[in-house]
């Protein structure tokens, strides 16, 4: 049903990028791009993430060149989410810049709820640069054609493990999953290691799990759906679910398997859980967004501090990797009254300058050339580890579509009752696939039978 | 007396114009701040419901609305999600109920007894207190005690050399550990009014019913109970409303997980309405918890009235 068009901006966008390329490297002078907005508060509305903080010593700057007020508003998940759509279907101004998840991309495209920012980047194509974000990030910001927002906090799931651990014990860098067991099963109640367990995965019911089988569902060799897969020439094309096929199973089979390594009431972790274990030193490793790795390096939070390093996503052997890709972008309410001003805001935030202070900051780091700086990369020394997994990242592998929410929330419900032998691994996948197929064909997806 | 004053004094002389108007509406416009706010808060949006239900109605795919009579009902009574719901709401609710009602009894009594006691006052306000923490706070600060690798609940056990146990995070512990979490916390409620009903029976009817030889299963059996029959029928019923609501908890401590073992049917709707915003069927649903509720309540409501004429 739906045919994911390329961006029109996109081509035109790059080329002006790479020209603009020398631009690049010099200031920008602001108070000649800025307008002056004093009296004006400007409304942001955002997720409750570890470099939110980050916002008030940047957003200073702003407030000083503009003269106006920037203000934060930040919630959990959920409730980001809920409040932004019921912001977008009212069509209230309350908030200027609304900031998404990936997933929610196509939803708020197709509500009408945010500006289409591709003539305001085609405007100011010098400054914003667009090119210079990562390439699978350009493409999550973009729906059938329209801008829905600028990237500026990238996330990419990297292996956490344990240096110390895994030298003691004389193995290897996890890199594939079987790495990844081996290593779970030699360190689970290890009595050179009183009190370990192998890793941690979520297995809590609904979007924590649901969002974990996307993860793996590439680097099993498998795909969700017909035409969901990384090179497909229109990932939405045919979403028959393949949630039966048997790497399908096999991903839920190792979910199920692994919980012999994970510590106890682990069928009830999601990401604050997991990552509470390996900060603490109860578990040797664990996949995790990228937005917790700075905690984990913090010696105030994390126990562990100095004993870590970070990996590629594991895949199978034989399977080419695809490193799970998330994180925020930044667009206009379509209902708000200072559209200038948020553009100006956004222009100026996600700048390579501005965006460089907000990754030393704490920011996850969403450009090249942030990527590459020397300063990023002696303060964020995984930095390497992002760039590597963006080049292999699918901008798709969690789907934008609509109704992203139900599709991972029902996955996630039935993974949950096989987890918990409320139901047989092939039982619980067979409910769920027709479940998403009367879903999806009710919504108007193309259906085989 | 009385009737002889009325019978003397002379009879209301009936006014005219606005100031007569103003007194004869007077029940009204005195009414009328009562009628206005059930209007806005509870019967618009009863109706709205009622409207929403029967359309297929999603707030993210602006313009639909598509009239669809009762599809969203049928389908709610097809969907094996909500019946597990059903199951677990009517099972939280008969359990934690009864549950409170004894707990309440046993320790009102406690309270009752030592009423005069400064140290049972202190303790009596102790007891209430988990009543007036926030639902949602209450939900968090038990799945960090219960937290089974890092909560203080599985440590304890662990220093006595008891085996750890997985509460909130197996299919089976799950829902009974939601139901200690419920009675913990709304347990004071029904013990409060409980000890408020004890208080009031009139000491004679203790002394009497001594006098005679009466032991205590005899003075809970003939006199407290009977007493306190209305007392704890209204307590009894309060709850089960309460639990047909209950969300708070479940949303912050599993989710409706592991598996669907502790969905509630406040959960499911929030799910539809919230996280999916099918408000057509999130609608459908909230209207189908509110028959059920009513029916409930409407059907003991009639079995005490029937109890209390025979």
């Amino acid at each position: 049903m739906t045919t994911l068009k390329r961006c029109r901006y996109l081509p035109i966008l790059g080329l002006i990028s790479l020209f603009a390329g020398a631009a690049s490297a010099q200031q920008v002078d602001w108070k000649k791009e800025l307008g002056t907005y004093s009296g004006n508060t400007l409304r942001i509305i955002m997720i409750q993430d570890p470099w939110v903080g980050a916002f008030d010593t940047i957003d200073k700057e702003f407030e000083a060149l503009t003269g106006a007020k920037v203000t934060v508003d930040a919630f959990g998940y959920d409730q980001t989410h809920e409040k932004e759509v019921l912001v977008g279907t009212s069509g209230s101004d309350e908030f200027d810049v609304i900031v998404l998840d990936s997933p929610w991309v196509g939803e708020f495209a197709q509500g009408g709820f945010v500006e289409d920012l591709g003539p305001y980047v085609a405007k100011d194509a010098k400054i914003v640069q667009f090119a210079d974000f990562v390439p699978s990030f350009q493409t999550v910001s973009n729906w059938k054609g329209a801008t829905v927002g600028i990237p500026f906090g990238a996330y990419f799931v990297m292996t956490h493990y344990r240096k110390d651990v895994f030298a003691q014990a004389g193995l290897s860098v996890p890199k594939t999953i079987a790495d990844v067991e081996k290593a779970a099963k030699t360190l689970t109640k290890n009595p050179k290691f009183p009190g370990l367990y192998g890793t941690a995965l979520n297995n809590q019911r609904g979007a924590p799990v649901g969002q974990a089988y996307f993860e793996y569902i590439f680097n099993f060799g498998g795909k969700p759906f017909a035409s969901l897969y990384p090179g497909s020439p229109d990932p939405y094309a045919d979403m028959t679910p393949m949630l039966t096929s048997k790497e399908s199973i096999a991903v839920v089979k190792y979910f199920k398997e692994m919980l012999k390594y994970e510590p106890p009431g682990a069928l009830n972790f999601a990401w604050d859980e997991r990552a509470t274990t390996f900060s603490v030193g109860k578990t040797a490793m664990i996949n995790a967004w990228s937005v917790r790795t700075p905690g984990f390096m913090d010696p105030s939070k994390s126990r562990i501090a100095d004993k870590f390093a970070t990996t590629l996503y594991p895949a199978k052997a034989g399977v080419k990797v695809v490193p799970p890709l998330g994180g925020w972008v930044m667009g206009i309410n379509k209902a708000s009254k200072k559209k200038a001003l948020a553009w100006d805001y956004i222009k100026w935030f996600t700048s390579q300058e501005i965006h460089k202070k907000f990754v030393l900051a704490g920011g996850p780091p969403s450009r090249l050339s942030t990527l590459q700086d020397a300063e990023v990369r002696s303060k964020q020394p995984w930095a390497s580890t992002l760039f590597e997994s963006q080049a292999a990242s699918f901008a798709d592998c969690r789907p934008r579509i609509p109704e992203s929410f139900q599709i991972i929330d029902t996955i996630g419900l039935y993974i949950s009752k096989a987890l918990n032998n409320q139901l047989s691994v092939e039982d619980a996948m067979k409910q769920a696939n027709a479940e998403l197929k009367t879903l999806l064909k009710k919504k108007g997806y193309m259906i085989h039978e | 007396m009385a009737m002889r004053q009325t019978a003397s004094s002379p009879a209301p002389r009936r006014r005219h114009g606005w100031r007569g108007g103003l007194e004869r509406n007077a029940s009204v416009l005195f009414l009328a701040p009562a009628i206005v706010y059930l209007v806005l808060v509870s019967i618009y949006p009863l109706v709205y419901s009622l409207y929403l239900s029967l359309r297929q109605r999603t707030l993210t795919e602006p313009g639909n609305g598509l009239f669809i009579g009762l599809k969203n009902f049928s389908d709610l009574f097809h969907d094996g999600l909500f019946h597990k719901a059903l199951l677990n709401t009517f099972l939280v609710t008969a359990v934690s109920v009864a549950l409170e009602l004894i707990i309440a009894f046993a320790v009102a009594h406690v309270f009752a007894a030592l009423a005069e006691s400064r140290t049972a006052q202190v303790l009596r306000t102790v007891f209430i207190l988990p009543m007036m923490l926030t639902p949602v706070v209450s939900g968090l600060l038990w799945s960090y005690i219960l937290n089974p690798t890092l909560g203080i609940a599985n440590y304890l056990l662990e220093y006595l050399h008891l085996p750890p146990f997985d509460w909130f995070s197996s299919s089976t512990t799950a829902l009974p550990t939601l139901i200690l979490v419920n009675v913990w916390q709304w347990g004071p409620f029904l013990m409060l009014i409980t000890m408020a009903g004890l208080l009031s029976i009139p000491r004679e009817h203790y002394e009497a019913a001594r006098l005679e030889g009466a032991r205590w299963h005899h003075i809970v059996r003939f006199i407290e109970l009977p007493a306190l029959r209305g007392v704890l029928f209204i307590g009894g019923i309060l709850r089960v409303v309460d639990n047909f609501r209950l969300f708070d908890v479940v949303y912050a401590a599993t989710k409706g997980g592991p598996g669907d073992s502790t969905e509630v049917v406040s959960m499911f709707a929030y799910r539809q309405m919230f996280n999916f915003f099918n408000v057509g069927y999130g609608s459908a649903t909230t209207v189908a918890i509110l028959v059920i509720a009513t029916v409930l309540v409407a059907l003991a409501s009639r079995l005490l009235l029937r109890e209390e004429a025979a």
